[in-house]
């Protein structure tokens, strides 16, 4: 630990955070020993949520005295994944990556959320390579590096916007608040990962999309006009490409939980001016998601039921309306809930794929020689072949003219 | 070899068998450029890769046929249908005029999948099961499993896919030799995900 701390068996002060089975474990890395199991943690949501606590926000000591030991672990894993041969081995491409891949490591274990894509940008190297890199180390060093945190990078990600002050490039209506911003924003991504939006997808465009919501509902009648690639430019970030399928799907979940709003039903909001109702919605998001949604998970063959009628559409798949609401009149009764599942499952399926007949073969059968012949050129097929080539050979060494 | 009879635990839902990949010995040299231009269904670019690729309609399937003598063949369906096709490739060879055998036939992988129709908090798995599962959405929208009895790899995805597979792209080799391999770790990860039905 900073400031001070010794092994009990060796007397090393040479002891580094380890993170095993989402438990931080000191450990001492001269002899091995485990000095400590378990971290303080002091957030009951954390604890939760299973997640680990970083010993800075327990007690509050500084960040900036943990920054050369983050150093000294990263280095201790490449020198880890330098004693094996095929990592000696490597191009020295690979050995860059390496670095990469132990930094992050070493911030995943410490929750500071450094995505690969940033390393990969400030590597110069491909994502690809940095995968398969990644992946062979965490399984040559069995390491258990814990899930990146989507509230820090929230937080880290949504700071790198530039909108917190007036410039050239941002007009005042466009100024807004950090910490508005911010709360919104994770209050989005919250609703977004409890709606099936965030599992299989890659973490940064959801936020992207929340962040933009987030920022046009604070300030509506100024900003609707605004579009996501330009308010990204404007705020000086990428846009990942993802970005406008996840508003768009963001979107509709708030247009389904608008619908169990009586005083909002009547106005007939669409995707845009759903958006002037977000503080709203999301005040009642916990309420209003139950209410829209019905558990997409209930037994497989209700399952089945609703996947076979899945691809006629979603209204084909809403039996179970609630008692109460067939009381009142068509246009006033909330909308029927709608299957809360991931949107791959909610698409129709691109093709049927019938199951295969079962199989009778038995390996011995017997192989007719006609079959066989089938396959292979008569003796003028050849010659025809043959000469084909020669004349394509003939064709590319012939120079172009000048 | 008839299927085992799954466990009551899973409703219905038998692994079907995807793709399986097996090996034999033709047990003479072969010359691929003869092969490449006597048979109609043969690639052969020797800049691109050394060997012969050959297909044949039914079972549908792919060959990659060495000059060594050994051939790999993937596609098939079964075991049975790998060893028939494995079988015709080696005609084919054989109406060439080589003097091939069928030595040392062997399955060295097959790869299944099935659906277990509800959806599943990847998220969740990963941090529940962190030993055996890599979950990195950055790189691969599903949770990758390394099951230890048996010894196979699966990729979870969230709508409820499971793929039963040796995944070559994380630089190891692990897969299934036997089809109930892939029943039993069909069974062993059903009650683990159904543990995730409900957010």
């Amino acid at each position: 630990m900073p400031g001070g701390g010794r092994c009990p068996d060796c007397g090393s002060t040479e002891l580094v955070e380890d993170s095993h089975y989402s438990q931080s474990q000191l450990v001492c890395s001269e002899c091995g020993c485990v000095v400590t199991e378990g971290v303080l943690t002091t957030t009951f949501s954390d604890e939760g949520n299973l997640r680990e606590v970083t010993y800075s926000r327990s007690t509050g000591e500084n960040e900036q005295v943990s920054r050369s030991q983050q150093r000294d672990t990263a280095v201790a894993y490449y020198q880890q994944a330098y004693r094996h041969s095929g990592i000696r081995a490597a191009r020295l491409q690979k050995k860059e990556v390496l670095v990469g891949c132990c930094v992050l490591i070493t911030c995943r274990q410490r929750n500071w959320p450094l995505t690969m894509g940033t390393i990969c940008t400030l590597l110069y190297a491909d994502l690809d390579v940095f995968s398969g890199t990644y992946m062979q180390i965490v399984k040559l060093l069995g390491l258990d590096v814990p899930s990146l945190c989507l509230v820090d990078l929230v937080k880290t990600y949504c700071s790198s916007f530039k909108l917190f002050q007036a410039s050239p490039s941002v007009p005042a209506k466009y100024v807004e608040d950090k910490e508005k911003m911010l709360s919104r924003t994770l209050q989005l991504v919250e609703l977004a990962d409890e709606t099936w939006l965030v599992t299989g997808r890659h973490p940064l465009p959801v936020i992207t999309a929340a962040t933009f919501l987030a920022w046009q509902s604070l300030q509506p009648s100024d900003r609707l006009t605004c579009s996501l690639a330009r308010f990204c430019k404007l705020a000086n970030v990428d846009l990942p490409y993802p970005a406008s399928s996840r508003l768009q799907e963001l979107l509709a979940v708030l247009l389904r939980m608008a619908e169990q709003l009586a005083w909002l039903q009547v106005l007939k909001l669409d995707k845009r001016s759903v958006v002037k109702h977000i503080g709203d919605l999301l005040q009642h998001r916990h309420t209003l998601v139950r209410k829209a949604f019905r558990d997409g998970t209930a037994g497989t063959d209700i399952g089945e039921k609703e996947l076979q009628g899945r691809g006629q559409g979603q209204g084909q798949g809403t039996e179970a309306v609630e008692g109460s609401s067939l009381d009142l009149p068509e246009g006033k009764r909330p909308a029927s809930p709608a299957l809360l599942l991931p949107p791959c499952m909610l698409k129709p399926p691109k093709r049927i794929c019938p199951t295969p007949p079962v199989s009778t073969v038995t390996g011995d059968e017997n192989i007719s020689d006609s079959e066989i012949e089938q396959y292979l050129r008569t003796p003028q097929e050849v010659r025809d072949f043959q000469r084909a080539q020669a004349a394509r050979q003939a064709a590319t060494s012939v120079p172009n003219p000048p | 070899m008839t299927p085992m009879t799954p466990v009551s635990e899973c409703p219905g839902i038998v692994p079907q068998l995807q793709n399986i990949v097996s090996t034999v010995n033709l047990a003479c040299q072969l010359d691929l450029k003869k092969i490449a231009l006597h048979a109609k269904n043969a690639e052969y670019n020797p800049k691109r890769f050394a060997a012969v690729i050959m297909r044949i309609r039914e079972p549908r399937t792919t060959a990659l046929i060495f000059s060594s003598g050994k051939m790999v063949c993937t596609g098939a369906k079964s075991e049975e249908q790998s060893r028939l096709a494995a079988r015709k490739y080696a005609r084919v060879v054989q109406k060439l005029g080589f003097p091939a055998r069928f030595l040392d036939f062997k399955i060295q992988n097959m790869v299944g999948s099935c659906d277990v129709r509800f959806p599943i908090r990847l998220e969740g798995l990963v941090l529940t099961h962190q030993q055996f599962s890599s979950y990195e959405p950055e790189l691969f929208p599903g949770l990758i499993y390394r099951m230890v009895k048996p010894r196979i790899v699966l990729l979870i995805f969230v709508s409820g896919k499971v793929v039963l597979t040796d995944y070559v792209n994380l630089d190891f080799f692990i897969g299934a030799k036997e089809r109930s391999e892939i029943y039993e770790a069909f069974e062993n990860i059903y009650p683990i995900l159904k543990g995730f039905k409900k957010t």
